[in-house]
């Protein structure tokens, strides 16, 4: 097992072997917190991350009694934001509840369900809650779509489908403001250790915890723990070469950890198996140096 | 001034850092091992150095080495003049510089490296080549050791200031005893392997070419050679495919990525002002062309 601390050591091996620059911050969550961290303080682009304060603010909404989370919503085919899963794939308007719309954002990182959610909340409510709980270094800018429609606008123009493709031409390197942390929307692996705490502190979020439990994505920090009792709960985001996810690990009679590891690779494809698989190694040396039992 | 055999310019320097590292370590021998030598030299250097003062710097004593009254009020002293004395060794060599441009160049660019360093120094540039990896060569970029370097691509350059990314065709050069006819050739199935440069001279761009082999049929199979020669050696025993530039020596081969390679540089604010980056970098990516 690495102590504590030779984990930036190691860490650094592994971004080093995988073509990656690595960003990452690990706490144990409950009494005796403790952490370990990479650069988790630096400023990074924080693609689909958004969702996750996006749904620890709807939960608050909804502990307010702001919105109603059995509140049926209409997700129409006009203006749906492109993604790989869930309802930005389907050819017709479906009607979800809001906590299912959270549900498919979280579990199946859902651009269209999440494109809703943040119309629902609103930027500008997403932003101060993210004031109110000191969250300083994190930045909720745009959505999905409207991510995707800058890199669209930045890479030739046209449709915002097509833009992923064109982020992942290996001929040349290719520029955009997602890439940019004053640009796009950006937090640290601070900032999101932070979010993963909130949500395991209050009884208000079980319905986010549940959904990220649910999480469909395994192959990133899911990838270090391929054990059947240990319970993984994460939120991938991925953005051309950005890959982060922020997760919550669970071993059987311990305390939670969470861990947020950001990565950005210096190959532009789609598929990295490896460096997915290298993002499970990171958050598997951050968090067992971090493993403590609960008695 | 000649006196007792003592040659102040050349000594004095070297024996104040005795005088410091003792006072530092208050023990001569633990000061020998900090100074990489045996702890008679540190002795009779300090005891030189107390002649020509004449002042005794240290006491000697069952307690230990101690600092004397005289030697703690000349240990700043002998510090500052340390300090200056390597800023004055650092400017020399920063001058002897100037007129060399510090180049890094990777293996993978092969007979192209000679051809290169040949053309610019036709044109009047001076430059003191590197050759190696690009990982190592992007490291030395950062220090500072290198003032630019051409390497694969990708690579993870943040923090540099990466220039346009240059595809170079690649052809495979069959070994000596293959005479298969026809100008190219199929990797789908083909069982040797292709010899590379080690994965860590550029870890991203390696597996990006495995990738791309296997995507062609190929097992994706590579032997990991060290240097350019060793990796003709290897290809010239019959051993695996080697991947070149020079389209005479090759096939055209469907489905070989290009060398994908880039001109980097520091960013702005740590370049050696003295060096015109702008015509060098220009220049150099029209080598690459």
């Amino acid at each position: 097992m690495t102590s504590a601390a030779g984990v930036p050591q190691e860490i650094s091996r592994l971004s080093a072997d995988a073509g990656i620059r690595a960003w990452v911050h690990a706490k144990r969550l409950g009494p005796a917190p403790a952490s370990v961290d990479h650069h988790g303080s630096r400023s990074v682009p924080m693609a689909s991350l958004y969702k996750l304060p996006l749904a620890a603010c709807w939960s608050d909404l909804v502990a307010a009694g702001v919105l109603d989370p059995l509140a049926r919503t209409r997700l129409d085919t006009d203006g749906r934001a492109p993604g790989p899963t869930g309802t930005s794939t389907l050819s017709d308007a479906v009607e979800v509840s809001q906590r299912d719309a959270v549900r498919l954002m979280l579990a199946l990182s859902d651009n269209g369900a999440a494109e809703h959610l943040l119309g629902l909340v609103g930027l500008g409510r997403l932003e101060q809650w993210l004031a109110d709980h000191g969250l300083r270094d994190t930045a909720a800018r745009r959505g999905s779509l409207a991510s995707w429609r800058a890199v669209a606008a930045e890479t030739g123009g046209g449709d915002p489908a097509l833009a992923p493709l064109r982020l992942a031409d290996t001929d040349t390197d290719v520029r955009t403001s997602e890439y940019d942390a004053a640009l796009s929307s950006a937090t640290t692996a601070v900032d999101l250790v932070a979010v993963l705490a909130l949500l395991w502190d209050h009884a208000r979020h079980e319905h986010v915890r549940s959904s990220m439990r649910l999480q469909a994505w395994r192959h990133r920090v899911g990838s270090g723990f391929p054990h059947d009792d240990v319970a993984v709960h994460g939120k991938t985001g991925t953005l051309g070469r950005l890959r982060h996810e922020a997760a919550v690990v669970e071993f059987p009679g311990e305390h939670p950890v969470a861990v947020a590891v950001l990565t950005k690779s210096a190959r532009p494809e789609i598929h990295q198996p490896r460096v997915d698989a290298t993002i499970g190694e990171i958050a598997r040396v951050a968090v067992t140096a971090l493993r403590r039992s609960r008695d | 001034m000649i006196a007792n055999g003592y040659h102040p310019s050349m000594d004095l320097v070297r024996h104040l850092r005795f005088f410091t590292t003792v006072a530092e370590h208050r023990h001569f021998g633990h000061a020998a091992v900090a100074l990489g030598m045996t702890q008679p030299p540190v002795s009779q250097g300090v005891q030189r150095l107390e002649r020509h003062l004449g002042q005794r710097l240290f006491h000697r004593d069952a307690r230990g080495v101690r600092l004397t009254e005289v030697g703690n009020a000349l240990l700043p002293a002998a510090q500052q003049l340390l300090q200056d004395s390597e800023r004055l060794v650092g400017s020399a060599r920063r001058w002897q510089a100037v007129h060399q441009v510090r180049l890094g160049l990777p293996t993978d660019l092969e007979h192209a490296v000679p051809r290169l360093l040949a053309a610019l120094a036709d044109e009047g540039w001076s430059m003191a080549p590197s050759v190696g990896g690009s990982t190592g060569l992007l490291e030395r970029v950062r220090s500072g050791e290198l003032d630019v370097a051409m390497a694969r691509h990708p690579a993870v350059v943040d923090g540099l200031d990466a220039g346009t990314v240059v595809n170079l065709p690649t052809y495979l050069a069959l070994p000596p005893n293959d005479h298969a006819d026809g100008d190219t050739f199929e990797l789908l199935g083909h069982p040797l392997p292709v010899i590379v440069p080690p994965r860590r001279h550029a870890p991203a761009a390696h597996d990006q070419l495995v990738d791309a082999l296997r995507r062609a049929g190929h097992s994706g199979t590579v032997l990991e050679v060290e240097t350019h020669l060793e990796r003709q050696a290897w290809h010239a025993a019959g051993h695996g495919l080697l991947p070149v530039l020079d389209p005479r020596l090759g096939r055209t081969v469907r489905g070989l990525p290009p060398l994908r390679v880039r001109v980097v540089a520091p960013v702005p604010s740590d370049r050696r002002p003295e060096i015109d980056h702008a015509a060098l970098t220009g220049r150099l990516e029209r080598a690459l062309r």
